[in-house]
Formats: structure tokens, sequence, C-alpha cells
């Protein structure tokens, strides 16, 4: 019961953390409601039992992505008046809206169409560190070593990128 | 769930909450008096309740008296109110719950039921004092820039650029520690502690990582913000940077929560590479089994600390000068006095624990204060390192600091990893 409200409230703070982030001006004021839904996402993970998504969620997502983000509007200091002038959010919000209909139509024939079944915790720790590392190191982890090489070429690239532009001045 | 159950989750919490805050007298004081000590005078001792001044403690009180009853400004300049408020809530609130899933005691088995002693029992371990670690950023980010002031930002920033930076060091030392005990869990990494290394020496984390547990301490001080690595507040260049807007509470908001700060660190450090609750030679098997052998040695070590500790006393609490009646002597002796009440009143409640309740499950309960007692000192003993190596050292320049963790320590954290890896991986 008293998960169940809790998944309500963290499913309510997520979408209305993605809202303002939209809707907000501000850009610390965005970045602050990204970061509710990001926290709020990390408790929607918590109560679906996947541990280690939550640390790692709170971890990189909300702690490490999001402070630097932060860090970098405080240091640049980003002022409304500095951003350029939006007059056709509107039109841009309605025709968003307009072409996102049909899949949220198909998203709910998805979910309507789920067979109606008991549901029960997952059991065997199902989402815990040791779970989810053996399956990560040993059925899945030549996926794995590729996805993080992507990672190190982009590493590489972006520390080349930066460094460019300093040889060139 | 039994009423056992209930209390010990109202126990845990309790501890998990009051413990560090209790700890923030103590380490006010520690800090006051350390100081004091590193530069040879008497510090703060004269603030006196009746005469009783309990060695300066009581200067704690007036300090806190004097920060509730301040004029709280919000200065008129500062736009994001929300902000400039919030910031030192979260500074103290994430300082606090990081300590939740610290274990102070072995998981206690009572009638078959194991109890992890940890505030918030989760498995999670490290991983939850990492993932709060990085939200305390926020705060300070918050009040800097909120604060809408040169020096508030200039705070923020160095402030959030080291800790972001000296999170990378810190992860990789506990990655490497990681790999030595194969499990986030800190009840089954203290537990592993607990074991002997060719039978006779402590298998602490700081004897199997002694890199990593250097690099793991020296991250720890960046993360907390102190001395010296305190460039955020800087009194001499940036006046206090990020909270020199701030008063009254909110100031002391930030003040607590950076003593929280230090004790909960201290319990990482002591839990990840000291051996945590565990008393060295002695596991919690083998004093369950002895109990009565420990009770009795307790009861006899017990008086003969309290004399010596009573002699110090008389020996140190007393006037330099001439004084008819001198009220530090006369202090001292109500001191000596009460420390006899309670010496013989623990004595008692241990002669009764001996004759009437030993053996079963008051023995794992005797143990569990041990071990409680046992935290505690060790965690003591290293906020006395915080405090010993704010009065010892300078201050870093901004570049050094950036260059020790980025060109020094992130390098040897992965050298530690590969060495410790193959060491690891050699031995299995």
């Amino acid at each position: 019961m008293l998960a169940d409200g809790l998944f309500i409230l963290f499913f309510a703070l997520s979408v209305l953390g993605a809202v303002g982030l939209v809707l907000f001006r501000h850009p610390m004021n965005g970045a602050m409601s990204f970061v509710v839904t990001l926290i709020s996402l990390a408790g929607l993970y918590a109560l679906l039992s996947a541990k280690l998504i939550f640390a790692l969620q709170l971890i990189v997502y909300a702690g490490a992505i999001m402070s630097l983000i932060v860090f970098i509007i405080m240091f640049l200091n980003i002022q409304p008046d500095d951003l350029p002038r939006e007059e056709t959010t509107l039109l841009y919000v309605l025709g968003g809206g307009i072409l996102v209909v049909p899949i949220g139509l198909f998203l709910v024939k998805i979910v309507a169409s789920l067979p109606e079944q008991a549901i029960a915790i997952m059991g065997n720790d199902f989402g815990g560190v040791k779970e989810v590392g053996l399956l990560l190191f040993r059925d899945w982890l030549i996926p794995f070593e590729i996805v993080s090489l992507l990672l190190l070429v982009s590493l590489v690239g972006a520390v080349i990128l930066a460094g460019k532009r300093g040889v060139t001045k | 769930m039994s009423q056992l159950d209930i209390l010990l989750i109202v126990l845990r919490v309790a501890f998990g909450a009051f413990v560090p805050l209790c700890f923030i007298a103590v380490l006010v004081w520690m800090e006051r008096r350390g100081a004091a000590f590193f530069q040879d005078r008497s510090g703060p001792n004269r603030a006196g309740i009746f005469g009783f001044r309990a060695a300066g403690l009581v200067q704690n009180l007036a300090d806190a008296v004097k920060l509730i009853t301040k004029e709280d400004i919000i200065p008129d300049h500062v736009r994001h109110k929300f902000y400039f408020v919030l910031a030192p809530v979260i500074v103290f609130t994430i300082a606090v719950v990081s300590f939740a899933a610290v274990p102070f005691a072995d998981a206690l088995v009572i009638n078959g039921t194991t109890y992890l002693m940890q505030a918030i029992p989760t498995d999670l371990g490290i991983l939850w004092f990492l993932a709060l670690a990085g939200f305390a950023v926020y705060g300070i980010i918050l009040a800097g820039w909120s604060s809408h002031n040169k020096y508030g930002v200039l705070g923020g920033l160095r402030a959030a650029a080291q800790v972001i930076s000296y999170e990378i060091p810190m992860g990789l030392a506990i990655i490497s520690a990681l790999v030595v005990y194969g499990t986030v869990n800190l009840t089954e990494i203290a537990q592993y502690q607990g074991q002997l290394l060719f039978g006779f020496i402590p298998m602490w984390g700081v004897v199997l990582q002694p890199l990593g547990a250097i690099i793991f301490i020296v991250a720890a001080f960046a993360e907390a913000n102190r001395t010296p690595f305190d460039l955020a507040e800087g009194e001499s260049e940036l006046v206090a940077g990020f909270h020199v807007e701030y008063s009254s509470m909110k100031f002391g908001m930030f003040f607590m929560g950076e003593y929280v700060a230090m004790f909960t660190s201290s319990a990482i450090i002591v839990t990840l590479y000291f051996g945590g609750y565990q008393i060295p030679w002695f596991s919690t098997e083998t004093l369950v089994n002895n109990a009565r052998a420990v009770t009795v040695l307790l009861m006899l070590l017990m008086p003969a600390f309290a004399w010596v500790f009573a002699l110090w006393m008389a020996k140190n609490n007393k006037s330099h000068y001439d004084r008819p009646n001198d009220p530090r002597v006369w202090e001292a002796k109500i001191y000596t006095k009460l420390l006899w009440v309670t010496v013989a009143a623990l004595e008692i409640v241990l002669f009764v624990y001996l004759i009437a309740v030993s053996g079963g499950d008051a023995d794992r309960i005797l143990v569990a204060l041990l071990q409680i007692i046992t935290f505690l000192v060790k965690t003591t003993l290293m906020c006395f390192v915080y405090v010993w190596v704010r009065w010892t050292l300078p201050r870093f320049r901004y570049d050094q600091l950036q260059k020790l963790g980025w060109q020094t320590l992130l390098p040897l954290s992965l050298l530690n990893i590969f060495v410790t890896s193959a060491i690891v991986v050699a031995l299995s």
C-alpha cells in the first residue's frame, strides 16, 4: 500500500520535473527540476527492486552529470536575458504534441493488452549488485566490452576535439 | 513484526540519527581544544555553568545560544530565495543521511533472527555513501550561486570543481578495496576485516590496501572540504566562500553539516580500512564464546582506567596561580565523584549480568555494545586525525590541488587497481 503510494508519487514527480525542465525560463530552475526527475526515477527503480540501478542512477546521473551541468550554468553565469527569445514556442509545442499523439495511443493500446496477472516481487535477490554483475560479466561480456570501447572512443575524441582549439589559437 | 523487531528498528534509526548529531558537539570541542593544543595554548575553557566547565564543552552551548538568537538575514539582493534557504538544508541532511549505511556493530542474532546493525539495513553499502556524497555538491553550488556575491560564487565554483575531481580517485580507491573484499556490503566488509593475516596481523584494509587507504583518506579530506583542501572557504582570499552571505542558524547548518560530514567520512574510512567495529584479534564469535571472561576483564579494567583518569584530572584541572579555595580543584573533585559513581553503576550492571543473564542472547548484546564502543573510539581517533591535519598543514594553492588530484592520485589509484587485481587473480 505504502509502496503503491510512493510509486504514484515518484511517477508524478518525475513527469512534473520533466515538464518543469521544458517550461522554466531560468536555466538553474530547469536544471533543478530535472534533478527532481532523476531522483524520482531512482525512486521508481528502487521500488521495482532494481537496487543497483537505483544506486547508479543516483551516483552517475543525479550526482555526477547533473552537478557538472549545474556547475557549467554557474560557471558561465547564464541569465534569462542571455537566452534567445522564443516566440514560436506555442507552435512547436502544439506541433510536437500532434506528432506524438499516435505514439501515445499506441503505448496505451500496448498497456491495455497486457495480460492480467498477480504481481509478485522478484525473488533470488533480483537486481542486486552481485546478480547484475554476474549477468553483465558472464552472459553479456562481449556487448558490454563493445559498449565500453565505444565510450572510450568518444572520450578520446572529446579530449582531442577540446585540445585542438587550444593549438590553433 | 514482533515488538523486538520494532524496538530494534527504533534503536538503530535513533543511533544513526543522534550519534552524528551528538558528535557535532564533541567534534567542535575537539577542533577548538585540538587547535589550542597544536598552537600551545589553552583554547576556550572559561564558559561555565555554576563553575562547571566540562573542559570547555560548555562553550558549545554558549555558541549554540549565540547562533540561534542571532538575526536571521536574507539579503535583499538574493533573487532565488528558495535555493538560498534550500542549500544549507541539503548540506546538513545529506551529511546525516549518508551515515545510515555504516554498520556500527556486527550483525546481531537474537532469537535466531539476524539484525544488520545499520540505520538502514541495506546491502548497498558503499554505493549508498557514494550516491549521497555526490549530492552534497548541490548544497555548496546552490549556496554560492544564490548568494549572488563574487566571493560566494568563487567559493562555490572552487568547492564544486574540487569535489567533482576528487570523487574520481575516491571511487577508484574504493574499487580496488572492493576487489579485495569481494562485496559492496559494509557489514560484510567489516566482517572480512575480522580475519587474521598470517595468523597474527589483523586483516584490516590498511594492511591489504595501504596505497588505496592513503588515496581514499586524501580524497575524503577533499570531499569534506577540510584543510588543506578548504579553498572553498579560504577566509584570507574569499572571506568565507560560499557561506559568506549566511547568518544565524542558516550558517549554523553549514557549520554543523561540516562536522557531521567529517564524522561520516571518518566512519566510512574506519569501516573500509581500519576494521570497522572489529576489536583487533577478537572476532565476534571469540568474544561471544568467552563473554564471561570478557566481562570479568572489563570489571577489572574499568576501575583502573577510572583511577588513572581521576589522577590526570586532579593534576591538570587546577589554577596556575594561588587562589583561595581553588574552584577548579573543587570542580575536579565533583567530576571524580561522578566518575566513580558511573563506574560503580556499570560494575553493578555487569555483575548482575554475570550472575543472572549471561549466556545466550545477552552475550551477543554485550558484544554488540562493546563493538559499538570500539567503532566510536576508532571514529573519534580518525576525527582527531582530521583536526590534527587541519592545524598542521597550510592550505594548498588551487592549481596544486587540481594537480594533486588529476596527476598524482588518479594515476596512482589506476595503478593500484591493476596491481590489486593481478594479486587477487594470482592468489585465487
